[in-house]
């Protein structure tokens, strides 16, 4: 009953094109960021209820966040320009790297080195190049093999973070740990700081994208995916579109690498973006939804906190299961879970999303 | 020129003599076939032209050689003056050549509203980064086309699905917004593929009006491909008869009518 948007006229075009048009929606919104920004932040600084440890901010909300930004940089490559990407590990990778070499310094040229906030963002460029480098053979190839592609930048990667000592800075172990961590000569050391500096990237980022993608730029990225015959005679030149949706989705996913080894592993090695965490991502995309920025939130949502749930359920039901027994189920309901889903609803969750909210402004009618 | 104050001007057709594109000798061959075997014939500013034909004839492949998507391997294609050997589809495009397509080549994903936005991609300036902000002259940008589409949407009086999604639309509007889209663009030269194909008697008729329209309020010139006889007659100043790649007739619709090649070509000749 609360949901309706009887009496919300909209005078002029730009109030029609806001991102959310509805009241309740943008006061929904602006709840949930203040919930995020300021009474999280508190309960965790008090240690209320679920923060009593350091465990659910750590092992979920952090990981939730920084993977968030990370799938929505994938679902702009592949939910809104269609260009199927099995390479988001290695972007990630890229970034955090890079941003571990800005961050210490390149003695080579004489690179002092530089603030983490700049090293973050130089690291999300260089994922950017790569990406733009890789991106090249969507132009000639499509689809299956556009995928195979850029699996080939995952292996590659894979392979030069291991064997190429330089960016390592020649750690004889081969893994790496993040630079200090200040941030605006801020330094940054509990979770709950950690997750503040998380929030804000996601945050910026999410509004950027949301930025792009109903923008010209935006359209011309659907406008390819679902028909790109018909956008070249429209004047949407396929070499900028790709490209510039390889550029803007690597240094998305670029730099919530750097932060997923600044501020979640700290010690890193390569092995923490392998093949594994490109499927988790591509996962996340199409079970959220396919060309939702929406869908990329609630995709790593699901993805993170099955496992977790899966893992816990038995133990607090009491069923008498070994932990090895728990790992392998958890395996079967996951896939088989995946698949219903799928099944019942193709456009992901997004898409649930949304039906709900269409139903809401019925209720209680049935239309 | 606003589409308010176009639709408030002249309500006079201006079909001129002068020559807006010329095809000459064109041929296209794919491997052994040949598609299109030395056609000429020209357009002219203002004018609504027919190209018809039966199936197979090579319509469909003219319409894609003169926006750039094929590229005939013989004859020239002068548009606005200008001769062109090979041309990309988006420079056609930025020229001001608009097409709609055969089977419906809408962006199913997207609303109405915003396929038609991307027909005002071309005339869009913000760069990337006042679109990460969308503020000044990305915002502008995006308030100033979005109200010629708005008049283009209520030319075309498709306002209440501006926000549906086209997936979920039934044919016959998908047809519309697809003129909509090429409308958008603003172009000189509108090439409509079967703009009627499958469509009853009464859209067919809001479709005859809304071309007649188009070329009458935005002085655009239309290319027509159509199967519809009655249509091709009515609406076009002149026609072009293809049969196997080559050209067998040209002219008004009556003379194309009487022609005999013509109704040989239709009707077929007893051997």
């Amino acid at each position: 009953m609360l949901y309706r948007e009887t009496g919300q006229f909209k005078t002029s075009y730009a109030n029609d094109m806001v991102i959310f048009p509805i009241r309740q929606d943008r006061i929904g919104v602006y709840l949930l960021l203040g919930f995020a920004f300021i009474v999280l932040p508190l309960m965790m600084a008090f240690h209320v209820a679920p923060f009593r440890t350091d465990y659910f901010l750590l092992a979920i909300l952090l990981p939730f966040l920084i993977l968030s930004l990370a799938a929505i940089g994938v679902n702009i490559l592949v939910g809104y320009c269609g260009q199927i990407s099995l390479g988001s590990g290695a972007f990630m990778a890229i970034g955090a790297y890079m941003a571990y070499k800005f961050g210490t310094g390149i003695s080579e040229i004489g690179l002092p080195p530089m603030p983490i906030v700049i090293a973050i963002l130089l690291g999300g460029l260089s994922a950017a190049f790569f990406g733009v480098l890789f991106g090249l053979p969507s132009l000639r190839i499509k689809g299956l093999y556009l995928a195979v592609a850029t699996l080939a930048a995952q292996f590659f990667f894979d392979w030069v973070f291991l064997r190429v000592k330089w960016f390592t800075n020649y750690a004889p172990s081969g893994s790496v740990s993040a630079p200090e961590l200040k941030f605006f000569g801020y330094l940054i050391a509990t979770p709950v700081e950690k997750y503040m500096v998380a929030l804000s990237f996601l945050t910026l980022f999410a509004l950027v994208a949301k930025n792009l993608v109903r923008g010209n730029i935006g359209r011309q990225w659907m406008a390819i995916r679902d028909m790109d015959i018909a956008a070249e005679l429209m004047g949407i030149r396929p070499l900028v579109a790709k490209l510039s949706a390889f550029a803007v989705s690597s240094f998305i996913i670029g730099i919530a690498g750097a932060l997923w080894a600044f501020l979640r592993l700290g010690t890193w090695e390569p092995l923490a973006f392998d093949i594994n965490r490109s499927l988790e991502l591509l996962f996340m995309v199409i079970i959220g939804g396919l060309g939702s920025i929406l869908g990329s939130f609630l995709g790593a949502a699901f993805i993170l906190m099955l496992p977790i749930f899966l893992t816990v359920l038995p133990a607090e039901l009491g069923v008498p299961i070994t932990t090895e027994t728990v790992s392998h189920l958890q395996n079967v309901i996951f896939g088989a879970m995946i698949c219903f889903i799928l099944i019942k609803e193709p456009l992901g969750f997004a898409r649930l999303w949304q039906i709900g909210k269409e139903k809401l402004r019925m209720w209680p009618f049935p239309y | 020129m606003s589409a308010t104050a176009a639709i408030n001007s002249a309500d006079t057709r201006a079909v001129t003599n002068e020559v807006l594109l010329a095809v000459e000798n064109v041929t296209l061959r794919f491997g052994g076939v040949t598609a299109i075997n030395g056609v000429s014939f020209d357009i002219r500013k203002g004018e609504i032209r027919a190209i018809i034909g039966p199936n197979g004839a090579g319509k469909t492949s003219m319409l894609n050689c003169i926006n750039g998507f094929y590229h005939p391997q013989e004859g020239r294609i002068t548009y606005k003056g200008e001769t062109r050997q090979r041309m990309r589809p988006h420079v056609a495009a930025s020229q001001g050549i608009a097409r709609t397509f055969q089977n419906v080549a809408l962006f199913n994903g997207m609303t109405t509203l915003d396929n038609i936005m991307t027909g005002r991609t071309l005339k869009m300036s913000a760069n990337i980064f006042w679109q990460m902000l969308r503020l000044g002259p990305a915002l502008a940008d995006e308030i100033k086309h979005r109200e010629y589409c708005e008049e283009i949407i209520d030319f075309l009086e498709i306002e209440a699905i501006r926000k549906t999604p086209v997936g979920r639309l039934p044919y016959g509007l998908q047809k519309r917004v697809e003129l909509a889209r090429a409308l958008a663009m603003q172009p000189d030269l509108l090439l409509l593929d079967e703009p009627m194909a499958g469509m009853n008697l009464e859209e067919k008729q809001d479709m005859c009006r809304f071309i007649i329209d188009v070329n009458k309020t935005f002085g655009t010139t239309i290319a027509l491909i159509e199967h519809d006889m009655g249509v091709v007659m009515d609406l076009s100043d002149r026609v072009v008869v293809l049969e196997y790649g080559r050209k067998i007739a040209d002219g008004t619709p009556d003379e194309v009518k009487s022609d005999q090649k013509v109704i040989d070509a239709y009707l077929g000749v007893s051997h």
